[in-house]
């Protein structure tokens, strides 16, 4: 027996020791494991970037970035609750530009308040509905070339971590006014991060929902005359949440939307967090 | 064990497919006749939506084609170099079902030459006799039922590598007397655990191979049944691997066994044994095709990728099983005999797997938006040639190339990339997020007592009888835990699937509103805890009498099951406001009890015609309770049954003939089986929905029936061949109405919808399987070898993609609403092909009474690594919302599982 209880205690001790298997060492993760770490500093703004290429980012038909550009800025929306779907916008101050990206989970590893590099050579910049999207082109049916999203993989390879989230301080959204909003050529400088000071939703009743059915809902602002539009997603996960009554600040990306028959300014936000009551 | 003397065994004999239809009706006429006497037992199938193996066609041979043009894109062609892809979606409840021992536990005991003979030839295509699942045969040890109770089926875990503890058993098939309980329609064995009957003396024995593990180490000492009345017996064993021979598994394996008896006096004697084996196990995941294609591997393995440089396995099973086990034999005299035997297990049955939470991407490697073919329809190549599709086919080619790139270029690109999960955990860290992917532990553990008894009884040297009793009460603990938060700081124990449908203030996404919002720790229970309780009292007889050429035997049961959901906590999907703001809840705490009645009768007779020539008849009838498993409408979340829950109807029928000429012995054995009326679940996360979901239908038939045969000639004493056939036909026989549950919904959707299950094969065992062998003896060398052939291996059918709604037709729908022309997928059905097995072996006699004994065994000699063994079809449809077809074609990308390439078993043995 004494040999059993051996062979026992061996064939436990052996247990034991290699049940630490699962055990695994968490990476240092001092480069990021995501992104194209080899990319160079940025050497132009956002601002200076859409100054120089205005006409081609308002244009249906994408140009390709022939140029060896290089962008930073903060990410101020992205896709976290559903709202803003295979979209990130970035902003560099409240100078912002929109990516399109054929993925979800972005959020995962560009939650808001990190900064990220975008090396634009070789990708494609175009205006959908005169808003202003880098990307690649994309064959439509109906309307023919326009600026789409880009794989997964095309955006691993062009964009580069810089820091931590909030490293570099949050961005200073711009105050939009009735003027602002009534002058008509700053259309063109879409999309902007901005913030809506104490402004109420025209559909808040204190039971209306978000996005109540399944499409996307349109809400209303007004700041003085001027309406802004705010398209929700009904797969936003605050879609069955009450818009909030009241005097709200709301901060966002103020975004337009153009064509022959209309153009109207909107809004796009992330989370519900970017709603504040006013006190 | 295998093939000791075979003198009356029988032999197969092949049949031609059109006798197949031929005796199907002349075993319903003959089931008629006996009908009154017979029994049978019942089975009921679950589709598991993720475990299921079965082969599948292959698919087409080109794949991308392409104009020439600069585009040109490699073949994709199905046969076989690689794909891969599985979905091992993160809540799949069935996917952790161990197939790899699948093979029926009355095999290996049997004295039935082709019964003893298939469980291990065909193992290594997960060879089940008729097809049966499982649940239809049962495993006793000394007289208690080990099946569980809620699922239906042995686990070959609770008795992981003790083959020396485990190799005294009986068997006996449906027609057969037992001593030790009742079978059903798939056989049953008892392994006799009894320490008196282990030979005296020490056993040691060494394994290498290139399997699951690499070695074992196995060691068993028994004192024999000694002067004193005492005989104690104990068995060790060891099985591991750091990496197994599929990459990214390992294996991690204690079994012990200890058992002492006690003869007290001529009546009465005692045994005692218990017995455990602690294992933890990394597992193998199916593929697609496309995938393996890709990974160049048909071996390739999606559960695991790189953490830090280590290769980390996210799918790892972590069982252990103790048993004790008491029995006492009580010989009331010469003629009569009492056997009783209780058993009590309680068991911890865990599987990791990975989650993800918010708005995550699905982390799978072989996710299917990964995947070429999700760029670019491969399968639809005429939609291309179509001009005004021209500029899409341009962009979905530049797709499909980007992805085929990724794939190549590294391995890592095809695994899990646990550093960017943990990543992207450390980035939410920063802004105060929630965790983004996780790994979690699903809990399925039992406490079970079982207790069997049976008093034996002879009349007479012809004629004899037993009656028994097996009662079994199983509490099942279903829970999941976290179990890594991979860097995380938070994870809140929310239904994120509810989030978008409720919102995020809504009680309704509460997993427990007694703790709402409640921070989750690694260790902490979390999303679902609840207990299922199952009593099931099984009463038999049966009556053998043996006389000159004549041999009969009858059994009867009636048994009685019961069952009821216990829940832990209260789930907001569960639970509802009245108009005076009241909360009602059927989530938590015990719920309605189903009671089911059932029972059956069965009987056989067998003519020895002349010695030489024996003819048999047999069949029965019975009534079976359906599984727990299958009962509740979503027992993760509420108490209630499923509508329209009943016992289901098994009925059976078989006709044997056996000859004996010279050194030729011969049997053929026919066989017809209907299920009717049963009850399967399908429990997976519906990716489209991207809800978790339960399938229920009811009313399912089955039919299973074919002939086996066998065929043995002895050229000398020393040199035999054999030939083995099992052609089977195992399938659903008409469609069933189906209703659905997804974990958001408040309600259930009474509404039944059809099922288009009519013509579906029964997947994962060859139904087809042929066999040829040779073995030679010559101076205490053994060799043998065998040729065999597989064909008509179907993976699993989804009950998801035959749903009326999802299998929509592109036709249009008639007056009742139902689809003119339902596009119901295409089975996968494997391609048939050969292999060969190979053994040597040798016994050497040493001094003093040892023995040293070398076995090699030489599978798969040929190295067919295209040989698939099943799988299971994809939860999702063809079609969108808008009935425009998807680009990726679910319905041709089944998950696949291949048999093992060549591998070789090295056991030595010594006795001392």
């Amino acid at each position: 027996m004494k040999t059993i209880k051996n062979i026992l205690l061996i064939g436990l001790a052996l247990f034991t020791f290699n049940a630490c298997m699962n055990d695994f060492d968490e990476p240092a993760l001092t480069t990021p494991p995501y992104g194209n770490n080899s990319i160079g500093a940025p050497n132009m703004t956002i601002s200076e970037f859409k100054e120089k290429y205005r006409t081609q980012l308002l244009a249906a038909t994408p140009t390709e970035i022939t140029e060896n550009i290089i962008l930073a800025g903060t990410i101020v929306g992205n896709d976290e609750t559903g709202n803003i779907y295979k979209q990130l916008v970035i902003s560099d101050g409240y100078d912002a530009i929109i990516i399109g990206v054929n993925t979800n989970g972005l959020y995962a590893t560009l939650p808001i308040g990190q900064k990220i590099a975008i090396d634009c050579k070789g990708l494609s910049m175009g205006g959908y509905c005169y808003l202003p999207q880098i990307g690649i082109p994309y064959n439509t049916e109906r309307y023919g070339i326009q600026i789409g999203r880009m794989s997964r993989e095309t955006f691993e390879e062009h964009m580069k971590l810089i820091g931590t989230p909030g490293e570099y301080g949050k961005q200073t959204p711009l105050d939009i006014t009735e003027e602002y909003l009534a002058d008509k050529t700053n259309k063109d400088l879409c999309p902007v991060y901005a913030k809506l000071n104490n402004v109420e939703f025209k559909e808040a009743n204190g039971t209306e929902l978000y996005a109540p059915n399944d499409e996307i809902a349109e809400r209303h602002v007004k700041i003085g005359k001027q309406e802004i539009i705010f398209r929700i997603s009904n797969y936003a996960d605050f879609a069955k949440m009450t818009i909030p009554t009241g005097k709200l600040d709301i901060t966002g990306v103020l975004t337009r939307y153009k064509t022959t028959s209309k153009d109207v300014w909107q809004f796009i936000f992330t989370s519900t967090n970017d709603i504040v009551q006013v006190k | 064990m295998k093939g000791s003397n075979f003198s009356d065994k029988s032999l197969n004999i092949n049949i031609l497919s059109q006798m197949k239809k031929i005796f199907k009706y002349v075993m319903l006429f003959l089931i008629c006749l006996v009908l009154s006497n017979n029994a049978t037992a019942q089975n009921v199938e679950k589709s598991q939506s993720a475990a299921i193996r079965m082969p599948v066609h292959h698919v087409q041979d080109t794949v991308i084609a392409t104009d020439a043009s600069k585009m040109a894109i490699p073949e994709f062609t199905g046969t076989g170099i690689d794909k891969d892809q599985f979905t091992f979606t993160e809540s799949m409840l069935d996917e952790d079902e161990d197939v790899i021992q699948g093979a029926s536990a009355i095999t290996t005991s049997s004295d039935d030459f082709f019964l003893s003979e298939v469980g291990y030839r065909w193992s290594s295509m997960r060879f089940k006799i008729r097809g049966y699942d499982s649940q239809y045969n049962n495993v006793y040890a000394n007289g208690a039922l080990l099946n569980d109770a809620e699922r239906g089926t042995f686990s070959y875990g609770m008795i992981g590598g003790l083959n020396d503890a485990t190799r005294n058993q009986e068997s006996s098939t449906y027609l057969e007397n037992s001593g030790y309980g009742f079978s059903g329609v798939g056989g049953s064995s008892n392994i006799n655990m009894r320490a008196s009957q282990y030979a005296a003396g020490h056993k040691m024995s060494f394994v290498a191979c290139n399997r699951n593990y690499l070695a074992r180490l196995m060691y068993t000492y028994s004192t024999g049944l000694m002067s004193n009345g005492w005989a104690f017996t104990a068995s060790a064993s060891y099985r591991w691997a750091n990496e197994g021979v599929i990459e990214g598994t390992f294996y991690n394996s204690l079994g012990y066994y200890l058992s002492a008896y006690k003869k007290i006096n001529d009546k009465h004697s005692i045994s005692i044994v218990t017995w455990g084996s602690p294992t933890e196990r990394g597992q193998q995941g199916a593929a697609t095709e496309e995938a393996y294609w890709l990974a160049n591997s048909h071996y390739y393995n999606p559960n695991w990728g790189y953490q830090n440089g280590e290769k980390r396995n996210a799918r790892v099973v972590t069982s252990y099983e103790p048993t004790a086990l008491l029995t006492w034999d009580y010989k009331i005299n010469r003629e009569t005999k009492l056997t009783t035997s209780a058993a009590v297990k309680y068991g911890s049955y865990g599987t990791t797997a990975l989650g993800w939470n918010g708005n995550a991407a699905d982390p799978r490697p072989n996710y299917y938006k990964n995947l070429p073919s999700s760029a670019y329809n491969v399968w639809d190549l005429e939609y291309y040639d179509d001009p005004a599709n021209a500029a899409e086919k341009e962009d979905n080619i530049a797709s499909w190339w980007q992805l085929y790139n990724y794939w190549k270029e590294s391995k890592g690109n095809r695994q899990l990339d646990w550093d960017y999960m943990i990543f992207a955990n450390k980035q939410a860290n920063a802004v105060d997020g929630e965790c983004l992917y996780y790994v979690e532990e699903r809990h399925n553990d039992q406490l079970m007592l079982s207790i069997g008894s049976v008093l034996d009884h002879e009349f007479n040297k012809y004629s004899k009888a037993n009656i028994g009793v097996n009662i079994n009460t199983t509490k099942g603990m279903h829970y999941k835990e976290m179990s890594d938060l991979l860097g995380a700081n938070k994870y809140i124990d929310v239904d994120k699937f509810s989030v978008g449908d409720h919102g995020l203030d809504s009680y309704v996404i509460q997993n427990d509103l007694d703790n709402p919002n409640r921070q989750i720790r690694e260790g902490d229970k979390f999303g679902y805890n609840y207990d299922i309780y199952v009593n099931k009292v099984n009463l038999f007889t049966q009556y053998q009498y043996n006389k000159n050429k004549i041999h009969f035997y009858a059994g009867a049961n009636i048994d009685g099951t019961t069952m009821q959901r216990d829940g832990h906590m209260r789930n907001g999907r569960a639970a509802y406001i009245d108009a005076n703001g009241t909360m009602h809840d059927i989530s938590k705490g015990k719920g309605g009890t189903a009671k089911f009645l059932g029972g059956g009768a069965k009987a056989s007779l067998t003519w020895d015609i002349n010695g030489n020539n024996k003819l048999m008849i047999g069949g029965g009838y019975s009534q079976r309770a359906p599984l727990a498993y299958n009962s509740f409408v979503a027992p993760r979340i509420r108490e209630d049954f499923v509508e329209g829950l009943e016992t289901e109807g098994v009925l059976n029928g078989e006709i044997s003939y056996a000859v004996k000429y010279g050194a030729f012995a011969a049997k053929i054995n026919g066989f017809y089986t209907k299920i009717n009326n049963a009850v399967q679940q399908s429990a997976f996360y519906n990716d489209s929905e991207g809800k978790f979901t339960y399938l229920t239908m009811t009313g399912v038939d089955k039919e299973h029936y074919g002939v086996e045969a066998a065929l043995v000639y002895n050229v000398t004493s020393a040199l035999s061949f054999n030939v083995l056939a099992s052609i089977t036909e195992a399938e659903y026989t008409s469609n069933t109405n189906g209703s659905s549950m997804t974990e958001d919904q408040q309600k259930l959707k009474n509404e039944k919808e059809v099922i288009y299950m009519k013509g579906a094969k029964i997947g994962g065992s060859p139904l087809t399987a042929l066999s040829l062998g040779v073995d030679y003896n010559v101076n205490g060398w053994y060799l043998s070898a065998n040729l065999n052939y597989y064909d008509r291996i179907y993976v699993s059918p989804s009950l998801y993609a035959r749903k009326q709604s999802i299998a929509r037709a592109d036709g249009g729908y008639d007056e009742n609403g139902n689809p003119t022309k339902p596009n119901i997928p295409a089975q996968f059905r494997g391609d048939g092909g050969f292999m060969l097995d190979a053994s040597i072996g040798k016994s050497i006699r040493l001094r003093g009474g040892k023995q040293l004994n070398i076995n090699l065994s030489l599978n798969n000699v040929l190295n067919n690594e295209d040989m698939v063994t099943g799988g299971y079809e994809q939860n999702r449809g063809d079609l969108n919302e808008d009935n425009e077809k998807k680009t990726y074609v679910f319905s041709k990308n089944p998950f696949l599982y291949y048999a093992s390439a060549f591998n070789a078993y090295l056991n030595i043995g010594l006795r001392f």
